[in-house]
Parts: structure tokens; C-alpha cells; sequence
């Protein structure tokens, strides 16, 4: 089957101390495992894997890399294979090159960002179990996210040097890890620059999205919660503990989401969203932004954009 | 306002002579954001874009935490570089804006203010490509 979803992402943050305050108590994950070298492994209550966040002590803040996760271990071998033939080189960490992770299949997109797909990761299971499960569990701190969602990357893109790597990122997605397009912006006097994407290997309207940018970045990591109300709750929480609000609460009229945007410690993005916005699936006609709308795809309400949103990113 | 006692120092921009009031214990970008200049960019806030570049060219800031190597390099941090809201002003302060920071500021007061250099930076400001 491949690639099944997002499996975890490392950013670098400047304050280990107030990073991991923030993801605990704004977001509501539980530190899982901390490493020799102090990198800190968290979850969020829903997910039942070790860990799906891990953050790294650093002097700047951005992205290690993100890792998806896929079906099976052979799946990892056939995909190599496939990553190879498009002409992106692989490397093959070895099983505890991460802890509790087996072996990882590591590249970098067209665009420089790193991923890295795994096959295993240790068991621990949701706080909820599995046997007649309650709908969720006592002592959630914060917005109580339920699990990381996808991730927005900054996509280094220069029409006029012919640079996009918006587009080759999407033509490899595609290609070489199955995921299938449903949202697209065009740009341009004709409209046929690819400026931004948003695909799916679920059934959610994105698993990555990609976005064009002067140079290549983490734009955002996005928690899942359940409603519209959970995001009022999430925004009235970063009140509470005077976290940055990047975009109070409102919808995108691309995906549909319900969301909330801020910014951790050491200034990396985090949305928290609700509303699984339609059925992701293969054949579902992909549907396409102009120029002229783009703002409403963004902030359906206002359809401005806002300045912050679009050139802030780490 | 008598609701506000904190002591506050005079934090000039070199490039205009522009000169705001921020407190002691505020950022120099929390400060300037009240100058009501359009396109001032308040990035995350936290040090970690980069967007408030400015350079301490007279005058004590004290730091109200980390700012990313990314975007002020130590040899830039010897030459007084940082990130707006990552200092505050310990006296008066002259600084300069730098990078993405000195766009609002090229503009003169009296053109910012205009509503055809409004729509422009507005445009300019907002393409993605």
C-alpha cells in the first residue's frame, strides 16, 4: 500500500525548557522519551505510536525533517527503487538510528527539505486504549490536540529563473509516493504557474502541502482537533499563556479547515484545525485557485491576505 | 495616559529620525509597531523568523531571548545586529533597520501615508511569486 501517513516531524527550537512547555501545555502533547543528546520525543493523547514530534536543541529554529509513515517494511525497499528511478539519491538509516524507530528510507525533495520514511515505530498506544474506549481522556492540558495532522512547506520558487519547486515537488509526490493532488493555486498572466499545492496519501484533503517562497522553509505543523469550538477553546488557551497568535480563529476556503495559527518559542508555526473539510480521494476532480481568489483560499472571511502569513516562515 | 507607569526610554531610527517610546521591559519591535508605519512586519515574535532585522548602533538592549543563527550570524551580533523582538532597551537607543525591516521604512513618512504607496505596498508586499 506505501505510504500510510504522517509519522512525525523534528524541528529545531532555541529553548528546549520553553519548547517543550509549549507543546505540553499549549498543545496538550506528553513527553514520551528523552534522548542522550537531549532531544525530546512527544505524543498527542490520540496517537498510538511512540511519538510523533520531536525537538531538537539548536541555535536556530526550522525543520530537521519530516517522516511518513508506510504499510509495510518491504514497502520500504519498493519505494527506493521507485525514489531512485526518479532521480532522487536515498540513503538507509539503520534500524535505532532514531530511538524506538526502525530502519528509515531518507532523501530530500526537490525542493531541499528532508524526509524520511519508516515502517516501525514502537507501540504504546492511544490514552484511551482500545477496549471500550472512553471518547477521550481526563487531564488533557491545553487545546488537547488529538494528533499532527500534515505539515506546509516553503518551496523555493523563481519563475523567471525557471525555478519551481512547488511543481517538482508535486510531480514527485505523485509519482514516486502515490500521494494524488486536491488542491492547486495557478498564477501568472495566464495562470499557468503552479504556485501552490496541497495532496493527500489519507482520506483528508492534505497530508503536505507545498506553497512558493523566495527560499525554502517550514511554513507550519498542524494538530487536529475535533470542532469549531475546540479551536475557540485552543485560541482562548494561547490567550492564557500569552502565546503569539499568528490568525485568530476563521476558515480557509482552501481544504475548508477551522483553524488557528501561533508560533512556538523559538517562532516555528503551528496551526491546530478542525473539520475534515471533504473526502480526499483519487478520483475526486482537483480543484484549482486563481490569482484573482487567491485571498479567499487563504482566509475565506476577509479574503485578504495577510502579509505575516505568506513571508514569515523558519 | 496615567493608567501606564512604566518607564520608558527614546528609541530613534537612524535612517528617518523617527523616535518612539518603549519600556524597559517591552521589545524595540513592540515599541515601533506603535509608530503606525504601514508594513512593519511582526513576524513570530520569537526569534526565529527573522523579519525585524535592526543593528544597535548606540545605546544598551538587554535580550528577552534567543535569536536564530539562521538570520543574525555571530560575526552580524559583534557589529550590534539582532532581531527587534528579541531586545529590549536598557537607555535610549539609536537603531538601524536592516533586511525585510528597512522596506516600510524607505518609504518617507508623508508617502507611506498615501493612499496610491498604500495600494502599492499592500500589492507589493502581498504577491507570492
Amino acid at each position: 500500500m506505501g505510504v500510510m501517513r504522517i509519522g512525525h516531524a523534528s524541528l529545531r527550537v532555541m529553548d528546549i525548557d520553553a519548547a517543550v512547555k509549549h507543546y505540553e501545555n499549549v498543545l496538550g502533547l506528553k513527553t514520551t522519551m528523552v534522548d542522550r543528546a537531549g532531544n525530546v520525543y512527544l505524543k498527542c493523547w490520540d496517537e498510538w505510536d511512540k511519538y510523533s514530534l520531536i525537538l531538537t536543541p539548536s541555535d536556530r529554529a526550522g525543520l530537521n525533517h519530516v517522516a511518513y509513515k508506510v504499510e509495510k517494511d518491504a514497502d520500504l525497499d519498493l519505494l527506493k527503487q521507485r525514489i531512485e528511478a526518479w532521480g532522487v539519491r536515498t540513503t538507509t538509516l539503520p534500524e535505532g538510528t532514531l530511538p524506538a524507530t526502525g530502519r528509515m528510507l531518507q532523501f530530500d525533495l526537490p525542493s531541499g527539505h528532508q524526509m524520511r520514511l519508516y515502517a516501525t515505530k514502537e507501540y504504546v498506544g492511544t490514552e484511551v486504549g482500545t477496549q471500550s474506549p472512553d471518547p477521550w481522556p481526563d487531564g488533557l492540558k491545553g487545546a488537547g490536540a488529538h494528533w499532527l495532522d500534515h505539515l506546509l512547506l516553503m518551496c523555493e520558487m523563481n519563475p523567471a529563473a525557471g525555478v519551481n519547486t512547488v511543481a517538482d515537488n508535486t510531480r514527485f509526490m505523485n509519482e514516486a509516493l502515490d500521494f494524488f493532488l486536491t488542491e492547486q493555486v495557478m498564477v501568472g498572466p495566464d495562470g499557468s504557474i503552479q504556485a501552490a499545492t496541497w495532496m493527500a496519501c489519507t482520506s483528508t484533503p492534505h497530508d503536505i502541502a507545498f506553497v512558493g517562497a523566495p527560499t525554502s522553509g517550514l511554513h507550519h505543523i498542524a494538530f487536529f482537533l475535533d470542532s469549531w469550538h475546540d479551536v475557540l477553546k485552543a485560541a482562548d488557551v494561547m490567550a492564557k499563556t500569552k502565546t503569539r497568535i499568528d490568525v485568530a480563529p476563521t476558515r480557509h476556503g482552501i481544504t475548508r479547515g477551522e483553524t488557528i495559527y501561533f508560533f512556538d518559542p523559538s517562532g516555528n508555526r503551528n496551526e491546530t484545525f478542525a473539520g475534515l473539510g471533504y473526502l480526499a480521494q483519487r478520483d475526486r476532480p482537483v480543484t484549482t485557485w486563481s490569482e484573482e481568489r487567491l485571498g479567499s483560499g487563504i482566509f475565506f472571511h476577509t479574503g485578504d491576505l495577510v502579509p505575516s502569513f505568506t513571508e514569515v516562515y523558519t | 495616559m496615567i493608567l501606564d507607569t512604566c518607564s520608558k526610554v527614546a528609541v530613534c531610527v537612524a535612517q528617518t529620525g523617527e523616535t518612539y517610546a518603549c519600556a524597559t521591559d517591552e521589545s524595540l519591535l513592540r515599541g515601533m509597531l506603535r509608530l503606525g508605519r504601514k508594513g512593519i512586519p511582526a513576524g513570530c515574535v520569537n526569534g526565529g523568523c527573522g523579519v525585524c532585522k535592526v543593528r544597535i548602533v548606540e545605546g544598551r538592549v538587554h535580550a528577552l531571548g534567543p535569536v536564530s543563527r539562521a538570520h543574525v550570524s555571530a560575526d552580524e551580533e559583534c557589529t550590534g545586529m539582532t532581531l527587534a523582538c528579541r531586545v529590549a532597551p536598557a537607555c535610549a537607543v539609536t537603531l538601524e533597520v536592516a533586511g525585510r525591516l528597512s522596506r516600510p521604512f524607505s518609504r518617507g513618512p508623508a508617502a507611506a501615508a498615501s493612499p496610491q504607496s498604500t495600494q502599492m505596498n499592500q500589492r507589493g508586499d502581498e504577491r507570492w511569486v
